[in-house]
């Protein structure tokens, strides 16, 4: 049955993703990808706007219904009931929300819920999924925001925080639901400049104690220097896989990958 | 002259009164509630559901309010409901007013950014969880307005309520001014009743949207 673990022994993969594609109506999003991520390591997205970097993440995590391929974290088939039937069937939202409980996710522009404090952005899903009460859910929302440096802005509203402490609180609600991995598109690139290092520092806190994470980046900086692995993707394509040092330190085999990477190397910042 | 008068006919005119506020609370609060579910059903109920609660919106809101209180009231006993006026009258008026009600329930949902919802799926929120917590909440800033202003549209539509002899603030006027014929101190009184509801209606949803956006206000 599909929802048995891959027989390959992907040696320790946390998420394997086999021949994925996807589809907006007629438009071919992403084609046929496929990629392991390991357990504890830091993989970063990377490729020109409209790639397919952002689809493939939330294909991940099924905020994306894809089209075709399969997507296993731990074993386990992500948002699909049963692929043997055409038109396939998706997961009830019980089960779904289940998955979901074990990928955490970051977004561009934060969306925190605006109405609620700090605290309470990371305490809701504390409560309401993990079923803990107000003051347990209160204390370990605490813990959550010092992990990321903001346990005395807790009781702050969104409207009431820079940028940088959004992206924050952003990721402590993520990782207050321990997840088994954590999917980031783009965390920094609404950020003022100056803004940016504080939750790059975070992120790469969150690394080092062996969090696996999926970042979608422009930061190169980031991808050199924290990434265990950076893969290139373009028009929907992955167009390689590789270490940093191969992807950033020498001259790039793929013609797309090369003037990718000029762009930024002309600007100083590999 | 007057003062006896309004002495002889005060206690009809202030049951007139309660029956305008009795119908059209109960009428516009039954309307509120309608109006959301045909809002919610038209939103995570299945497509068909969509199609039929349009038809029911573009239905009610392109007749006449009258028309619909007198099909209701004189075409009932037709199919066998026998209906008092003022049970016409409240029933007719949730039909009337939860078209309006659904649209401005409709465009709250519109108005929570889509990405705060996404990011409720991904830490697990039961979707009943992100309506009561994420949706509902926010929804209430952009929609008391609106609200506040249908709210205040329908104190007036009662006086319509007369045609089917509800005994509301309308007829009993009328009554006292075809009994004694006076006319100007009546409907003058009748007016004040009125903008009394108007203005309060107002102070309620002022105070309610300053509630609602205390956490837009940067400290
Ligand atoms: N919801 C959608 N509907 C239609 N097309 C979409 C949708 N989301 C993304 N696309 C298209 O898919 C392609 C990949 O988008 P995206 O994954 O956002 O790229 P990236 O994140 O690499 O910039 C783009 O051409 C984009 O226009
Ligand atoms: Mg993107």
């Amino acid at each position: 049955m599909s929802n048995e673990p891959m027989t390959t022994k992907a040696d320790d993969a946390i998420i394997t993703v086999r021949n994925l594609s996807k589809y907006f109506d007629d438009f071919e999003a992403l084609r046929d990808i496929t990629l392991d991520v390991k357990r504890s390591e830091v993989l970063c997205l990377i490729g020109p706007s409209g790639s397919g970097k952002s689809t493939l993440l939330r294909c991940l995590n099924f905020l994306e219904q894809y089209d075709g391929g399969e997507v296993h974290l731990d074993g386990e088939l992500i948002g699909w009931k049963d692929i043997s039937h055409n038109p396939r069937k998706p997961l009830s939202s019980e089960a779904l929300r289940k998955q979901r409980q074990h990928i955490g996710m970051v977004f561009q522009h934060f969306h925190l819920w605006p109405h609620m404090s700090a605290l309470d952005n990371v305490a809701e899903a504390l409560m309401s999924v993990r079923k803990l009460t107000k003051k347990e859910a209160r204390e370990k929302a605490m813990t959550a925001l010092t992990k990321v440096h903001l346990e005395d802005k807790a009781q702050n509203y969104p409207a009431n925080l820079s940028g940088g402490q959004q992206q924050r609180v952003a990721i402590a609600r993520a990782i207050a639901m321990e997840p088994r991995v954590m999917l980031f598109d783009e965390p920094t690139s609404a950020l003022d400049p100056e803004l940016v290092g504080e939750v790059l520092s975070v992120m790469k806190d969150l690394a080092a104690e062996g969090m696996t994470m999926v970042v979608v980046t422009h930061e190169m900086g980031f991808a050199a220097h924290v990434a265990d692995r950076v893969a290139f993707l373009d028009s929907g394509r992955l167009v390689t896989c590789v270490p940093p040092q191969e992807m950033f330190g020498r001259e790039p085999d793929d013609a797309r990958v090369r003037s990718f990477l000029q762009t930024y190397r002309e600007r100083n910042v590999v | 002259m007057e003062t006896e008068l309004f002495v002889r006919y005060g206690p009809a005119l202030l049951y007139g009164f309660g029956i305008t506020i009795l119908c059209w609370l109960v009428g516009s609060i039954g309307g509120v509630i309608v109006g959301f579910l045909l809002a919610c059903l038209n939103r995570w109920g299945p497509r068909f559901i969509g199609w039929v609660i349009y038809a029911y919106v573009e239905v009610i809101r392109g007749t006449p309010f009258m028309i619909q209180l007198f099909i209701l009231y004189y075409g009932g006993p037709y199919i066998g409901l026998l209906l008092t006026p003022v049970q016409a009258g409240i029933i007719s008026f949730i039909i009337y007013g939860s078209p309006y009600f659904a649209e401005i329930f409709r465009s709250g949902f519109n108005a929570i950014p889509k990405g705060q919802i996404e990011a409720a799926r991904c830490v697990g929120l039961p979707e009943s969880r992100i309506l009561w917590r994420i949706i509902l909440p926010q929804m209430l800033v952009p929609i008391t307005a609106p609200l506040t202003n249908f709210f205040i549209i329908l104190t007036k539509e009662t006086a319509i309520l007369s045609v089917v002899t509800v005994p509301e603030l309308l007829f009993q006027t009328q009554t006292m001014a075809a009994e004694t014929f006076t006319f100007v101190e009546p409907f003058l009184v009748l007016s004040l009743f009125y903008w009394l509801m108007v203005v309060v209606t107002g102070w309620i949803g002022a105070r309610v949207e300053q509630r609602v956006t205390r956490h837009l206000k940067r400290a």
